[in-house]
């Protein structure tokens, strides 16, 4: 689905130049489920940023179904982005002004998709996530858990094929965490690609492969061999 | 997806209250002003452009440029123009006609009433298309003196409509009690027009062929003279056969010749005398620059008022925009979250920069309906100040709103632009995992460079405010050179033959201590200019040269009741018995008095004013007279000081008694004025009183710029409020922003007081920075319009109001800042950390 080639990304303020990504090689196929781990400031979310087209290399290369995407503009690659990834991030990032379903339908008012079908695909998926009988509340009247269960449907509303989650459940206690696993790795076994950033081994053995950051680089890769059961 | 924009518009308005108020607070106030001032604007760019083909209707306006006299010009015209120009320019004209406009009073039962009547051709309604509720323009207007008023005075006087027929006891026409009949009833005239017309009557010639003076003359301006172009004219084009028609072919040819003598040698009559053309409908704004001596037939409007009103509404307006547009980049690291998570999900730019733009027009669209209802609150005084009745009848005139609505859409798209672009541009990776603020340097100083730019316009104004407020007094105030307090003017044309008796009875009340005559009080100075010749020869030219000069005619004991002294020579007494101007006959030469003004000494060359004494000036009134210098005054200001003073002198001649100078002596001003209302009825029955305070007379000579110093006040203090208010939401959110600075100060030791200091300080610089900026602005500004008057404040004033706002500005940004600033210093350090 994606591939990284010698990938570097230089972040240069004014007086300082930081290195984040340092030829950066990884491949990842369709319907993969991928971790990303290391050490805090090894690169792990400025590599979620580049593969989920927020942020543009430095030099080197990013194909994503085929195409180069590395020199493209913000307008090109907003247009990628919105139909082909979801994301989830570790503080929700929910808007506080609208209600769960306002929330979740906002990953489709960008599509141009009708009212009334965009409506229906709202109420399937919170079905799915569980998160129906608070259609109408705010994101602050919901539990931690819950808003990140609002913020998986938004990231799936769109049939995006691949979902990037950096540290789903970093503000979770141990059990809604495992929820948000759960949910993540039903996604995975409909064919849909995770790759998410986290800091739990527990969580990171959700995943069939494992990658390991230092200091910008890839330090290991490891496949997981038993299946993870709850 | 409009909806989500709606939702989330509107969501955040509730969400962030006190922002929300200040920003639709100030957008109102500030839509407000623009508003009130378009009206008025709006009304007075109108006048009269709801007549009949307006676009082809002009008026004729004189302007004398006579060597050695003042420039003289005015509005109205000599009776024999019209027909001669009509007559020349037949391809250019399709008709024309005069105007006279008369005070008299209609007698009703045993009440009277003073009206303007208007004495017109019979071609006036081919000219003034005028609507009629009874009768036509045909049926009503067909002989001399043939009546038509307007459905108000037909109701005041008769209580309907329909008055064909009826009749009105007018005095008077011709100096006769005469009775009119109505032929004709027409709509009341609107109010923007610059027609005095409510009782139009058909001239009758005859009426004044004893006084040649009014109708058939090429010299006195006693008419006002309209033509209707003929179809496809332009104005430009009569005013070329009119300066054709004068070079070539007037009868000015000869006249001035004959005045001139070798000196009229290379000249043209347009070099003396000139005609303009200025379309009807630029008459009201444009008339009293270009010919603004005596007035015209309705008050005249100002086109340097307009434009200057016009620029302020702009300002005020833009400082209330620079507000919305600081508040919302300041505001942005609150929705930069949202903005990210739209790009996230597949916005683009140009769809947020859309969004954030249309929440600035809706909430402007908002603030409109605030304004609207200020608006409404706020006419009834403005109305009172301005002397206008304006309205805002938004579903009577859809143009109106419509174009308000236009109006609140621009503003929405200037003040929106650049934080919709500020905050379009912020991109999701780097906001969504960072803690950091967005806010950019450049952000924070434009931000600064605005607040500079508001605090600077709203201080020019109110140095203006203070500049225009300070020239107003001291006009009023300015010594004029004589005595005018306790003092009445009553009007006495219609006293015929009274006069000795009433004089005699107003002297007889008590609280009178003396009744003199006069042409005119102070403050009604009309231009009046005779020929006064010298006859002894003179510094400034030959022995009997014509020299014309401005003249007025005092009774005896006028200078005494005003305390003025001669500087040489006496003043006129009853004891001398030659100071009256007598009749005489043509092959006779009257011998009378004269006293000069300081100015007039100058102007014949004297080097003093006993060298003026016992000179003898000749002039042709009621016959030719030898008028023998018997004294100097020094210059007396009959008009308003911003006219300067003119070289006059003065005679006494009976003939030309307009009014009774009273001068009092009382606490009880109701029983005096009382008393006199009862001499002058016991005198004069059946003719209105009229007495005004000299003092207000001369008031009302500044009328015009007190209004122009009491608007200006008022927006001023508009712009400072909206200033405010932005400061307010500004270090509001500064505070909020620097919270954990804060925290972080108090750990190490500072006090309330520092941190307040330091807050202030960052607020004051702007401020200080605006005063600078807006100083020499002002300064400039004020002196380049105190160079209008003759007589003016000194600008050594200026130094002491600057110095003055300056420090009420920094003491209001203090106020406003300091409030917030203790509010978060008060507060426990460990709180704000925590915050974080």
């Amino acid at each position: 689905m994606l591939k990284l080639h010698n990938l570097t990304r230089v972040y240069q303020t004014e007086d300082v130049e930081t290195s984040a990504l340092n030829n950066v090689n990884i491949e990842i196929a369709q319907g993969e489920f991928v971790a990303i781990m290391g050490p805090s400031g090894c690169g792990k979310s400025t590599l979620l940023n580049t593969i989920g087209m927020l942020d543009s290399p430095t030099s080197g290369d990013y194909i994503f179904n085929g195409e180069n995407v590395a020199g493209y503009p913000e307008k090109q690659l907003s247009v990628i982005r919105k139909h082909n990834i979801g994301f989830i991030f570790q503080n929700f990032n929910l808007i506080d002004e609208l209600t769960v379903a306002e929330n979740i339908e906002m990953a489709l008012i960008y599509h141009k998709i009708p009212a009334a079908e965009r409506k229906a695909k709202v109420e399937k998926v919170m079905d799915k996530v569980g998160i129906a009988h608070r259609a109408k509340h705010l994101p602050s009247q919901l539990s931690g858990g819950q808003q990140q269960r609002v913020a998986v449907a938004r990231a799936v509303v769109g049939d995006q094929k691949m979902i990037l989650a950096d540290e789903p459940t970093g503000n979770l206690d141990s059990a809604h965490g495992q929820e948000v696993m759960e949910m993540l790795q039903a996604l995975n076994d409909e064919g849909t690609t995770i790759v998410m950033v986290t800091h739990s081994p527990a969580h990171a053995d959700y995943a069939r492969r494992t990658i390991n950051l230092f200091d910008g680089h890839v330090v290991a890769e490891s496949v997981r061999v038993a299946e993870k059961t709850a | 997806m409009f909806r989500n924009y709606l939702i989330t518009f509107w969501r955040n308005i509730i969400k962030n209250g006190i922002f929300s108020v200040i920003n639709i607070f100030g957008l109102a106030i500030g839509l407000m002003s623009c508003i009130l001032i378009m009206l008025f604007v709006r009304q007075e760019s109108d006048f009269d452009t709801w007549l009949k083909d307006h676009t082809q209707l002009v008026r004729m306006h004189t302007a004398y440029t006579m060597p050695n006299q003042e420039p003289f010009e005015t509005v109205r015209s000599a009776g024999s123009m019209m027909e001669a120009i009509r007559d020349y320019a037949k391809n250019e004209v399709e008709t024309g006609v005069r105007l006279i406009q008369f005070g008299m009073t209609v007698r009703q039962n045993e009440n009277v009433f003073p009206e303007e009547f208007t004495m017109v051709d019979g071609s006036f309604f081919k000219i003034f298309d005028l609507p009629f509720m009874h009768g036509t323009q045909e049926s009503s207007f067909k002989k001399p003196m043939d009546l038509v008023i307007t459905e108000e005075l037909a109701y005041k006087y008769f209580g309907k409509s329909d008055v064909i027929g009826e009749t009105l006891t007018v005095c008077c026409v011709a100096g006769n009690t005469t009775d009119l009949t109505i032929t004709g009833v027409m709509k009341d005239l609107p109010d923007a027009t610059h027609l005095n017309t409510d009782m139009v009557i058909y001239l009758q010639p005859a009426l004044f062929s004893e006084n040649d003076g009014m109708l058939n003359t090429w010299t006195s301006l006693n008419v006002y003279t309209y033509f209707k172009l003929s179809p496809g004219i332009i104005p430009q084009q009569l005013q070329d056969r009119i300066t054709s028609w004068m070079n070539n072919e007037s009868p000015l040819i000869k006249m001035f010749s004959n005045l001139l003598g070798d000196k009229s040698t290379g000249k043209k009559v347009t070099d003396l005398l000139s005609l303009y053309i200025m379309p009807v409908a630029d008459l009201h704004l444009n008339a009293k620059s270009q010919a603004g001596n005596m007035g015209d037939l309705t008050p005249m409007g100002d086109s340097k008022m307009i434009t200057t009103f016009i620029i302020v509404a702009g300002l005020v307006l833009l400082i209330a925009c620079i507000n919305f547009m600081n508040l919302s980049t300041a505001k942005a690291s609150k929705r930069a979250r949202e903005v990210a998570m739209r790009k996230v999900l597949g916005a683009s730019r140009t769809q947020v920069a859309i969004q954030f733009l249309g929440e600035a027009i809706a909430l402007v669209l908002l603030s409109l309906l605030f304004a609207l209802v200020a608006v409404e609150l706020a006419l009834p005084l403005y109305n009172e100040v301005l002397g206008k009745e304006l309205s805002l009848h938004l579903f009577d005139e859809p143009s109106l709103l419509f174009t308000l609505i236009g109006l609140a859409i621009c503003v929405g798209i200037g003040a929106g632009i650049y934080p919709a672009l500020y905050l379009s541009r912020f991109l999701p990776g780097k906001i969504l995992k960072s803690s950091k603020s967005v806010e950019s340097k450049s952000s924070a100083k434009f931000r600064s460079v605005l607040v500079v730019f508001q605090f600077a316009t709203s201080i020019i104004l109110v140095i203006s405010t203070l500049v225009v407020y300070g020239q107003t007094i001291f006009s009023n105030n300015m010594a004029v050179g004589y005595e005018s307090d306790n003092k009445l003017v009553l009007n006495i044309q219609s006293a015929g033959d009274n006069l000795a008796s009433l004089k005699q009875e107003l002297l007889n009340l008590p609280e009178v201590t003396s009744v003199v005559f006069s042409s005119e009080a102070p403050s009604q100075d009309n231009e009046n200019n005779n020929y006064f010749n010298l006859l002894e020869p003179h510094a400034n030219g030959n022995a009997n040269e014509d020299t014309l000069v401005n003249y007025h005619n005092m009774g005896y004991g006028f200078f005494e009741a005003y305390q003025v002294k001669p500087l040489a020579g006496r003043l006129f007494n009853e004891d001398f018995g030659l100071d009256t101007i007598k009749q005489v006959a043509e092959n006779e030469i009257g011998q009378s008095s004269v006293v000069l003004n300081h100015s007039a000494l100058k102007k014949y060359g004297f080097s003093s004013a006993q060298e003026a004494i016992g000179k003898t000036l000749a002039s042709d009134i009621r016959g030719m007279q030898h008028l023998t210098i018997i004294g100097v005054i020094p210059d007396i200001y009959f008009r308003s000081i911003k006219f300067g003073v003119r070289a006059s002198v003065y005679t006494l001649n009976p003939e030309r008694f307009r009014v009774a100078n009273i001068s009092f002596s009382t606490d009880n001003m109701p029983n005096l004025m009382r008393n006199i209302e009862s001499v002058w009825n016991n005198n004069v029955p059946m003719q209105p009183i009229n007495l005004q305070f000299l003092s207000e007379m001369m008031a009302a000579q500044y009328h015009d710029e007190l209004t122009t110093a009491q608007l200006f006040l008022v927006f001023s203090l508009i712009a400072i409020v909206i200033a405010c208010l932005g400061l307010y939401g500004l270090s509001a959110f500064t505070v909020e922003r620097r919270t954990k600075e804060i925290g972080i100060r108090k750990v190490m030791g500072a006090s309330i007081k520092d941190i307040v200091a330091l807050l202030i300080w960052q607020f004051s610089k702007p401020v200080v920075l605006a005063n600078l900026i807006a100083w020499p602005i002002a300064a400039y500004l004020m002196l380049t319009w105190l160079e209008g008057f003759p007589y003016r404040i000194g600008a050594i004033w200026l130094v002491p109001i600057c110095l003055g706002v300056g420090l009420l500005s920094l003491m209001i940004a203090w106020s406003t800042v300091g409030s917030n600033a203790a509010k978060v210093a008060r507060k426990n350090p460990i709180k704000a950390l925590r915050y974080e």
